[in-house]
């Protein structure tokens, strides 16, 4: 039997974060995964905001990047209107997974953490009515590892923290599904491109993030309720724009699970358990990335985890202060998000086009922004015009 | 129960996220369905992004 401080489900942006946190509190720290390769296979459009680098006070290993952006293009359903936003939030990387997470979790181990690759955790151990610890298949042995505290970060599937009796199921309302292909033979340039349309990708859109050179993420969210499937509609979008992707191949699929409601905060907190980053639906409501958000929150959680494991209070109103950090940091902003999203989602395609054409792109960023303050005057003008919109907008008010 | 068709499957872990009541698991590069878990209710096959999950209703073994 093996005894931790904090043991990690899941080495992914959150869970090395979270090792890496503990580690450096002085913690005696367990990280393991299922995956033989960290960070592969890849889920996701692989773009980060620079502005996260300063945040979460890190630097970009070079090596790591596929491609500098440095802005956003916002397409109009109707083609007619590109909004170009160059700013210092839209600047960014596009990452490759596979090197950017291993990175994550060689400094996680340079600080002194375990880290278990090739190591499924299958269940929890429960003692008393908490968690103390975790059982994994460690290349293909069982074996038991204990600790007062146990820190879920397992993406989207979120088993971890349902066994511990959190309740993370994801509900398709509030849940995005995605597909993406790699491709070559794609013009890009140092943006990435945002399609909004709600028949071509409902509630959800279509993007193109380039990794460098004539190579890109090409792929589609939609909402859980929307059939048939994230598939169908991207390959339909890439058959329909021949003049955008005729010549792109194919040299990867993707796919991923995108949890957009709110983010979770006391609910992702139990007796001796954590749950963070995809793992507790800390995502961005509306472009449904979550990498750094992970990133953010697996520090909190390795952070406070490490606090109380040493003092032994790994008790659920010691490790609530994981909750009360994240709601003074982010939870507010995301929840500002989510409010947007929820207007978004019921404009058709003439809405979108109506306010694209009527919005300077200035105004547009500031919607994005949630500076709707900003934009009320503008929106007022239009409004007038549509009617139909006003009951549809009156959600941000 | 359900069945994935593990040539369509691309193991990204969506029908393990919503499922209620646990059913699904990702293993390496599949999913293991537990049929005796399975509540017939037709969420996964909706969720999977690639339409790799058929639902078979009252069905525990195929």
């Amino acid at each position: 039997m093996d005894k931790y401080d904090v043991i990690i489900a899941g080495c992914g942006p959150c869970g090395a974060m979270a090792a890496r946190a503990a580690a450096k509190a002085g913690a005696k720290v367990l990280a393991l995964d299922r995956r033989k390769e960290l960070g592969a296979p890849v889920r996701c459009g692989e773009g980060i905001g620079l502005h996260w680098m300063d945040e979460l006070g890190l630097k970009m290993n070079p090596k790591a990047v596929s491609a500098e952006i440095n802005g956003s293009v916002l397409v109009s359903p109707d083609w007619k209107r590109r909004v170009v936003i160059r700013n210092k939030e839209t600047k960014g990387f596009v990452v490759d997974r596979k090197v950017f997470d291993k990175d994550l979790a060689i400094e996680a181990g340079r600080c002194g953490a375990d880290i278990s690759v090739h190591s499924e955790v299958y269940d929890v151990i429960k003692e008393g009515g908490k968690i103390a610890g975790v059982k994994a298949i460690v290349d293909g042995k069982k074996h038991e590892f204990h600790a007062p505290v146990v820190i879920a970060a397992d993406g989207g599937e979120s088993t971890i923290a349902r066994l511990a009796g959190l309740n993370t199921t994801a509900t398709l309302y509030d849940t995005d599904f995605g597909v993406e292909y790699e491709m070559v033979n794609v013009d890009c340039v140092d943006l990435i491109e945002v399609y909004f349309s709600n028949a071509d990708a409902p509630r959800g859109y279509v993007w193109i993030f380039p990794k460098g050179k004539d190579v890109a993420n090409v792929g589609v969210g939609i909402g859980g309720l929307h059939a048939p499937n994230a598939k169908y509609y991207l390959d339909k979008w890439i058959k329909a724009h021949p003049e955008r992707l005729g010549k792109a191949k194919t040299v990867a699929i993707k796919g991923g699970i995108i949890p957009v409601g709110a983010p979770m905060t006391d609910e992702a907190v139990g007796e001796g358990i954590i749950a963070a980053g995809t793992a507790a639906h800390q995502v961005d409501p509306i472009h449904g990335g979550g990498i750094c958000l992970a990133m953010e929150a697996g520090k909190i959680a390795g952070e406070v985890a490490a606090k109380n494991a040493l003092a032994k209070t790994c008790d659920r109103a010691h490790l609530l202060e994981y909750a009360e950090i994240y709601k003074k940091v982010r939870e507010p902003k995301l929840l500002k998000r989510l409010k947007l999203r929820k207007v978004l989602e019921k404009l058709s395609d003439d809405d979108f086009n109506a306010i694209f054409h009527h919005l300077d792109d200035k105004d547009i960023d500031n919607l994005l922004k949630s500076n709707f303050a900003a934009v009320v005057g503008k929106m007022t003008s239009l409004l007038i015009t549509k009617p139909g919109l006003i009951k549809t907008m009156s959600g941000l008010l | 129960m359900i069945e994935v068709n593990k040539n369509l499957c691309i193991y990204c872990g969506a029908c393990v996220g919503v499922c209620p009541v646990l059913a699904n698991r990702l293993r390496e590069t599949w999913i293991d369905h537990d049929p005796q878990k399975c509540i017939d209710c037709g969420i996964c096959p909706k969720a999977c992004p690639v339409a790799a999950i058929t639902l078979h209703k009252g069905k525990k073994s195929l």
